[in-house]
C-alpha cells in the first residue's frame, strides 16, 4: 500500500475560518494550566515513567528487605543471579504474554506449551537429530511447536470467534494432556551435550538464560514501543472496531500475537530444559497465572490499549526478589502466595485510582 | 536400578528389616516412641557419641508443596528431627511443584555455603543438574526419596522401597486368596509419571505372578482425595465382581473408601499405602473392607537430616563398622495388618 | 419560573408540566429551554428531527439524567425525580426503543423485575404469573403466556412484555420512543388499540415518532422541538397542516455558513457502487461519485444510511453488487483491501469506532498510515511526530499538542483527528458519517470547510448526515434513503428542505 493518489491537501485554506474561535481555544488552554503541586505527583506516578518509577520503588523497597533481613547473603552477586536464574523463564512468557494482553486478549495456555514444547523438544527422534545435526534443531522444534499452538489458539481466537479464555483454556487442557501422551508422562532427559553447554554457558560471567531473557526483553520493548506492529497491537487492544475501520487487518494481527506468545513460550521451554536436562509433562505448572500477574502488576491494561514491558520485567523481578526474599528467610511458600495475592491487589488497586484521577482530571 | 528380591515379607517385625540396609524410620523394634518424637525416634540409631552436639551447621531443605498428608509430614518430621540437635540449623525452603523454583532454592543454598543439602525433589530427573552443581561447589546434597539420574548428584541416597511396596502388598493379597486363581485384583495407583507409582507397580505385579494371580483392573488415581473417590467410582463400575485391591496410597485412600461405600460394595478387601493414621485405625477396627497397609515411611527427610549431620561432621553411622556414611540408604516396606497394627499406629503420620 | 397551578382533578388538567429545561454535556447544550404539558387520557406527540432534543427530553422524564435547569411539575406538585426508580415510583414508564428486557427470564419474571413478588425471600412464581397474566389481558395481548421466555418473543410481543412491566407499576404516563420502528401495519394497529385503552383509561402517553401518518392517527396534541428548544405545543395532531410541521422541525435558528461550491467541473469516476445489497437492511444501491464531488445521503436512523457506507468499506460484507475505486473491484467484506484502494471512513460513532481514545493524537493520526512512517517495521517517531504536528496545526486541532490523548479533545477536534488520518494517508475515496454529530458550531463550520476543500483537490467525497440542512448545504448531490432504497437522488440546487422532509418521511414528495 502506498500513498498514491491525491497529495495532502493545501489545507493552509482552512484556517482562516478556524481563527472564529480563538476564545474557544484560550478556554480550553486555561483549563489545562491550572493543575495543583500535589495533582503533579498523582499525574507523574499515572504516566507510563512515572508507574514503572513506582515499581522500581516497589522492588527497592523489597530489596531492603532483603538486605535487612539476609544482609550480605541477599546482596552477593551469586544470589543475584540466582534471582535473575528464576526470572528468566517466566520473563520470556511474561514479555509474550504483555503483547497479547495489550492486543485485548489473555493465554491460559502458556505453561501447558512450555511443557508441550520441552517434551517435543527432548523426544528421542528429535534428541537423535539433535545430535546428527547440531542442538539447534532441538531450538526450532520447540519454537516451531510453541508458534503452532498459538496460531491454533490465535485462529480459534480472531477467525473462530471462541473467547479468548475458553479458546486458551482449551489449549491448556490439550496441549498438557498431548504433552503427557507424548512423554508417556515420564520425564525426558536430555543427554545432547551441545544443547545443555550452549543454554548454560556463562559469558562474561551472566548465565545464557539470563542473557536471553534480556535479549527477550529489549526486543519486546523494540517491538512494542518502536514498530507498526506494536503500535497496531495497542490499536487492536485499545479498540478493536476503531482499529478494523482504520484498515488495520485485526483478525489476522490478533494471530499473529498469540504466535508471537506461542514463541515465547517454545523459548522458554528451552530454557526450562536446559536448566532442568529434561522435558517434562509437568513443566510451566502455573505459568499462566505467574505471567498474568507480572504483566498486571507491571501496569499493562488488562482490557488491553496499554502495555508496557519494562512494566512487565520489573513485575517479573518484584515477584522473583519476593520468593528469594523468603526462601533467605525460610518462610514457607504459602505465606508467598498470600503476599504475592496482597501485591497484585495492592498494584491494580493503586493503578484504578491513578486512572480515575486522570479521568476525573479531563 | 537396585531391586529389592522377592521374598515373603510377611513375618515383619521378625525379620530385622535391613533389606539394603534399615534405618530408623520403622521403629521396628520401639513400640513407646510416640507421633511427637517420630522425627527422631530411632532408637536403635540415637546411640553412641552420635548424637552429642558437634561443630554448628547449616542444613538446607528442600521439597515439593504439602499438599499431601505424607509431604505434609515429611517437612514436619524433618523440622522436629532438626530441633533435637542444637548444633543444626535447618533452612527450610519448602513447598513448591515448580521446578524452576526449586533449583532456584537449591542455587539459593549453594550461595550461602550450607554445610549439607537435603533434597527431596518434585522431580528427580530435573533436580540432578543443580544437585551437581552443589556436590562440585563441596556441598554434600542427601537425596530423598526421588532418585536423582547421576550417581554422582548425591552424597547419600534415601529411598523408601517402591518395588518393595509393591511386593509386600502383592504377597499379602496371594497369601489370603491362595487357593483361588481366578479372583480378580485391582490396583489403584498414584501418579502414573512417576517413577515411584511405577515401581510400585512392578513390584505388585511381579509379587502376583509368582502365585498365579494377575492385576484384572488398574486405575490411577492422583494421590489426592478428589482422585481417589473418582477413579475408584470408574473402578467399581466397570468391575462388578472384585476380590481384593491395592491401593498405593492411604491419602488417596480416603476417597477410594467414600466411593465404596457410596456404591456400597464391600465384597472384596483392601491393602492400603504408605501407612496412615486413619488407614491404621481403619485396620484396627476391623470391620471395614481395608485390612492391611504397606508402610512407606515420611521420616525420610529426617533421617535425610541424621546423615547430613552425620557427614558434615565427619561422623560414621556408630552401629555399622564402616568409617563413612553408606551411598544408599532403603527404607523396609511392612505390611500392617490388625494383628501388628499397635505397633505402627504411633509413628504413622495423620493426613 | 411560574407554574401554573391547576387542581389535579380537574379534567383535562396538567399531569405534568415542564418549563424552561436546560441540560448541557461538555461542549453540547442539548436542550436549551424545553416547555412541555402532558394531560391526563392525552396521547402527546414529540416531533423534530434528530438532534432537536428528544432523546435528552425522554431521559429527563424517565430522571435518567437530572436537568441542570427549569421545574418539572407532578401531578400538581414541583417534584425533582432523582433517579430512574424514583420516576417509575411516581408513576413515569418509559419504553426505550432499544428494549430493555432480559432475554433470559420469562416474560413475569421480566414485568416484576426488581419488584419480585415474593414472601420471606421466596419468589410467588404463581403469584407473579397470575398478575402478568391480567396485565398482559389488560393490553389485549392474553395470548402471550406469563412463563414464555422473552426471547421467543417478536418485537412486538417483547414491546407488549415492556408495556406490562410499565403498568406493573402504578403509571400514570408512559413514554413509548419510536414504537412503531419495529412493527409490521398489523401489530402497530394493535397497539394503537393499547394505547387508545390506557387513555381511555386516564393514562397519559408520550409518543416519539417520525412516522407523520401515525401522528395523525393516535395523537391528540403535538409538540415540536428544535435544537434542543420547544418551538410549539399544544397543536393539534389532527388539523396541524404538514407544511407547517415541517417548516417548525427545520426553521433554522443558527445558519451554518456552508463553503461555496466549486466552479470546477468534476474528475472521471472515482468510487463507482452498483446493486449494492445487504440482506436484511438495504438492497439495490447505485452510487456514483467522481474526483471532487461531494454527495450526501440522508434518511432517517435505521434506513440504512451508515450500513451502505459500511459495506462499501468491507466492514460489512455485501450480499449483492459490487464497489469499484478507479475501475477496480475490491474484494467484499475486506476493510484492508478498501483502505488500500484509498478509501476511507470517518464512522457515526467517532469515540467507538473512530477513535483510540486513550492513545495520542499523533498515534490517531498515523495509524491507517504507519507504513509511511516506518522502515522494514520501525516507527520512524521523528518523521510521525513531524506529520502528525503538521496535519494538526493546519487543521487547527485545538489544544495543540499531538502527545495529548484524543480523549482530552472536544467533539470537533476529535473529528479534525479523523480527518486528520485520511489526509495523512491521502485516500481518493472519503466517506463521513454523521460528520458534525456532537460537535459545536464553530467547529461544524471548519469541518464543512475542510470536507470541501478536500473535494476540490480532487477527493471523492461520500457525506451520510440525519441533518437536511447539512446535506443540503454540503453536498453537490443528493440521494434520499428510506426503509433500506434509494427512493431519490437530484442534485443538491434542484432539493429544498421539505421537499427532502416530505421524502424522508413519507418516501415521496407531497
Amino acid at each position: 500500500m502506498s500513498n498514491r493518489g491525491t497529495e495532502p491537501v493545501a489545507v493552509d485554506d482552512v484556517r482562516g475560518d478556524a481563527d472564529r474561535s480563538a476564545t474557544e481555544r484560550a478556554e480550553q488552554e486555561g483549563l489545562e494550566a491550572g493543575s495543583s503541586r500535589g495533582g503533579r505527583v498523582w499525574e507523574l506516578l499515572s504516566s507510563s515513567v512515572g508507574r514503572n518509577l513506582g515499581l522500581l520503588v516497589g522492588l527497592a523497597l523489597l530489596c531492603v528487605v532483603g538486605f535487612a533481613t539476609a544482609g550480605e547473603r541477599f546482596l552477593s552477586e551469586s544470589n543475584l543471579i540466582t534471582v535473575l536464574l528464576l526470572a528468566s523463564v517466566i520473563g520470556v512468557v511474561s514479555v509474550g504474554m504483555t503483547f497479547v494482553i495489550t492486543g485485548g486478549g489473555i493465554d491460559l495456555s502458556v505453561g501447558a506449551i512450555v511443557a508441550l514444547s520441552s517434551i517435543w523438544c527432548t523426544t528421542l527422534s528429535v534428541q537423535a537429530t539433535g545430535r546428527d545435526v547440531g542442538w539447534l534443531t532441538m531450538a526450532f522444534s520447540a519454537l516451531a511447536v510453541g508458534a503452532v499452538c498459538g496460531l491454533i489458539n490465535g485462529t480459534l481466537i480472531a477467525y473462530g470467534g471462541v473467547v479468548p479464555f475458553v479458546a486458551t483454556l482449551a489449549m491448556l487442557a490439550s496441549a498438557r494432556g498431548y504433552a503427557e501422551i507424548l512423554s508417556n508422562r515420564r520425564t525426558q532427559i536430555v543427554d545432547v551435550p551441545g544443547f545443555t553447554d550452549a543454554l548454560n554457558a556463562r559469558p562474561l560471567g551472566v548465565p545464557m538464560l539470563v542473557v536471553i531473557f534480556l535479549v527477550v526483553a529489549a526486543l519486546g520493548w523494540v517491538l512494542l514501543n518502536r514498530t507498526t506492529f506494536g503500535r497496531r497491537t495497542v490499536a487492536v487492544g485499545g479498540n478493536p472496531e476503531a482499529a478494523r475501520l482504520a484498515g488495520i487487518n485485526v483478525k489476522r494481527h490478533t494471530v499473529l500475537l498469540y504466535v508471537l506468545l506461542g514463541m515465547c513460550c517454545g523459548i522458554a521451554a528451552l530454557m526450562i530444559v536446559a536448566r532442568t536436562t529434561t522435558g517434562s509433562s509437568t513443566h510451566g505448572g502455573g505459568y499462566e497465572l505467574d505471567a498474568i500477574a507480572a504483566v498486571v502488576i507491571g501496569g499493562t491494561l488488562i482490557a488491553g490499549g496499554r502495555g508496557t514491558i519494562v512494566g512487565t520485567v520489573l513485575g517479573v523481578l518484584i515477584f522473583t526478589t519476593l520468593t528469594n526474599v523468603f526462601t533467605l528467610n525460610d518462610r514457607s511458600t504459602s505465606e508467598q502466595a498470600l503476599i504475592k495475592g496482597v501485591i497484585i491487589v495492592v498494584a491494580v488497586l493503586l493503578q484504578q485510582r491513578l486512572a480515575e484521577r486522570k479521568v476525573a482530571k479531563t | 536400578m537396585n531391586r529389592t528380591p522377592l521374598r515373603t515379607r510377611l513375618g515383619v517385625g521378625a525379620v530385622a528389616g535391613l533389606s539394603c540396609l534399615a534405618l530408623t524410620a520403622c521403629a521396628s523394634n520401639d513400640t513407646s516412641s510416640s507421633s511427637e518424637e517420630k522425627g527422631s525416634s530411632s532408637a536403635n540409631a540415637a546411640s553412641g557419641s552420635n548424637d552429642e552436639s558437634g561443630d554448628k551447621l547449616v542444613i538446607g531443605f528442600s521439597a515439593p508443596a504439602a499438599d499431601h498428608g505424607w509431604m505434609a509430614s515429611i517437612t514436619e518430621s524433618t523440622r522436629k528431627a532438626a530441633e533435637k540437635y542444637d548444633d543444626v540449623e535447618l533452612r527450610v525452603a519448602e513447598g513448591t511443584n515448580e521446578v524452576n523454583l526449586q533449583i532456584s532454592q537449591v542455587e539459593t543454598f549453594i550461595n550461602d555455603k550450607v554445610d549439607a543439602i537435603v533434597l527431596l525433589p518434585f522431580d528427580g530427573d530435573a533436580l540432578t543438574r543443580v544437585a551437581l552443581q552443589a556436590m562440585e561447589a563441596g556441598i554434600p546434597v542427601i537425596n530423598v526419596d526421588r532418585e536423582f539420574n547421576d550417581p554422582n548428584a548425591a552424597r547419600v541416597t534415601v529411598l523408601g522401597d517402591n518395588y518393595g511396596m509393591g511386593v509386600s502388598a502383592g504377597q499379602y493379597i496371594c497369601s489370603q486368596l491362595e487357593d483361588e486363581p481366578d479372583s480378580v485384583v485391582a490396583e489403584i495407583a498414584g501418579i502414573d509419571s512417576l517413577p515411584l507409582t511405577q515401581d510400585r507397580s512392578k513390584g505388585f505385579k511381579d509379587a502376583l505372578d509368582e502365585c498365579g494371580l494377575d492385576v484384572d483392573a488398574r486405575v490411577a488415581a492422583d494421590f489426592t482425595v478428589e482422585g481417589g473417590e473418582e477413579s475408584t467410582r470408574n473402578l467399581l463400575q466397570a468391575q462388578p465382581e472384585i476380590d481384593a485391591i491395592w491401593n498405593h496410597d492411604d491419602d488417596q485412600g480416603v476417597g477410594v473408601l467414600a466411593a465404596m461405600k457410596s456404591e456400597d460394595r464391600d465384597e472384596f478387601f483392601m491393602v492400603g499405602g504408605a501407612g496412615s493414621a486413619n488407614a491404621m485405625r481403619e485396620i484396627q477396627s476391623g470391620d471395614g473392607v481395608l485390612k492391611a497397609t504397606v508402610v512407606y515411611p515420611s521420616t525420610q527427610g529426617a533421617d535425610g537430616v541424621k546423615l547430613a549431620r552425620l557427614l558434615a561432621q565427619e561422623k560414621a553411622m556408630s552401629d555399622l563398622v564402616e568409617v563413612e556414611v553408606p551411598r544408599e540408604v532403603q527404607l523396609y516396606a511392612p505390611v500392617v495388618t490388625e494383628e501388628n497394627v499397635d505397633k505402627y499406629i504411633d509413628t504413622a503420620f495423620e493426613s | 419560573m411560574s407554574t401554573a397551578a391547576t387542581p389535579p382533578d380537574q379534567p383535562g388538567a396538567p399531569l405534568l408540566q415542564m418549563r424552561g429545561i436546560v441540560k448541557e454535556f461538555p461542549g453540547v447544550r442539548a436542550l436549551d429551554g424545553i416547555d412541555l404539558d402532558v394531560r391526563a387520557g392525552e396521547v402527546h406527540c414529540l416531533l423534530g428531527q434528530n438532534g432537536a432534543g428528544k432523546s435528552t427530553l425522554i431521559k429527563i422524564l424517565s430522571a435518567s439524567y437530572q436537568p441542570d435547569e427549569g421545574t418539572i411539575v407532578w401531578d400538581g406538585e414541583e417534584r425533582r425525580l432523582t433517579s430512574p426508580m424514583a420516576a417509575i415510583n411516581a408513576g413515569i414508564a418509559t419504553i426505550y426503543q432499544e428494549l430493555d428486557l432480559v432475554p433470559g427470564l420469562t416474560v413475569a419474571e421480566n414485568v416484576f423485575l426488581g419488584h419480585e413478588k415474593s414472601r420471606l425471600g421466596m419468589s410467588q412464581r404463581s403469584v407473579a404469573n397470575r398478575a402478568t397474566r391480567d396485565l398482559l389481558k389488560r393490553l389485549g395481548h392474553s395470548e402471550i403466556a406469563p412463563h414464555r421466555r422473552v426471547e421467543t418473543l417478536s418485537p412486538a410481543g417483547q414491546q407488549v412484555a415492556s408495556m406490562a412491566r410499565a403498568l406493573s407499576h402504578d403509571t400514570r404516563l408512559l413514554i413509548l420512543d419510536e414504537p412503531s420502528a419495529v412493527l409490521d401495519a398489523g401489530e402497530v394497529a394493535n397497539l394503537f388499540r393499547v394505547i387508545r385503552g390506557l387513555t381511555a383509561e386516564g393514562v397519559a402517553v408520550v409518543y416519539i415518532s417520525h412516522r407523520l401518518e401515525e401522528i395523525r392517527e393516535i395523537g391528540d396534541r403535538i409538540t415540536v422541538l428544535k435544537d434542543g428548544a420547544t418551538v410549539a405545543t399544544g397543536l393539534s395532531a389532527r388539523d396541524t397542516p404538514t407544511s407547517e410541521l415541517i417548516r417548525l422541525m427545520t426553521g433554522r435558528s443558527i445558519e451554518y455558513v456552508f463553503p461555496p461550491r466549486s466552479e470546477k467541473p468534476f474528475g472521471d469516476v472515482v468510487l463507482e457502487v452498483e446493486g449494492l445489497g445487504l440482506e436484511g437492511v438495504f438492497a439495490d444501491v447505485d452510487l456514483t461519485v467522481r474526483a471532487g464531488e461531494i454527495v450526501g445521503l440522508t434518511g432517517l436512523v435505521g434506513a440504512g444510511r451508515s450500513e451502505i457506507l459500511e459495506t462499501v468499506y468491507g466492514a460489512r460484507k455485501a450480499t449483492a453488487g459490487t464497489v469499484s475505486v478507479d475501475g477496480r473491484r475490491l474484494r467484499p467484506g475486506q476493510v484492508p483491501a478498501a483502505v488500500g484502494a484509498g478509501i476511507g471512513l470517518a464512522p457515526e460513532e467517532r469515540k467507538s469506532q473512530g477513535l483510540l481514545l486513550d492513545q495520542s493524537v499523533a498515534d490517531n493520526i498515523t495509524v491507517s498510515s504507519l507504513r509511511s512512517v516506518s522502515r522494514f517495521g520501525f516507527l520512524d517517531r521523528g518523521a510521525e511526530r513531524r506529520k502528525a504536528d503538521e496535519l494538526s496545526t493546519s487543521l487547527d486541532v485545538r489544544p495543540s499538542g499531538v502527545a495529548r490523548k484524543v480523549r482530552t479533545l472536544s467533539g470537533g477536534n476529535q473529528q479534525k483527528v479523523v480527518l486528520a488520518r485520511w489526509l495523512l494517508r491521502g485516500c481518493r475515496v472519503l466517506m463521513l458519517d454523521e460528520p458534525t454529530r456532537g460537535v459545536d458550531v464553530g467547529a461544524r463550520t471548519e469541518i464543512y470547510q475542510l470536507v470541501r476543500t478536500l473535494a476540490d483537490s480532487g477527493v471523492a467525497v461520500v457525506v451520510v448526515s440525519s441533518e437536511v440542512d447539512e446535506v443540503l448545504g454540503l453536498a453537490d448531490r443528493v440521494l434520499v434513503v428510506r426503509e433500506g432504497a434509494v427512493v431519490a437522488e437530484a442534485p443538491a440546487g434542484e432539493l429544498d428542505e421539505s421537499k427532502v422532509l416530505d421524502l424522508v418521511m413519507e418516501g415521496r414528495v407531497a
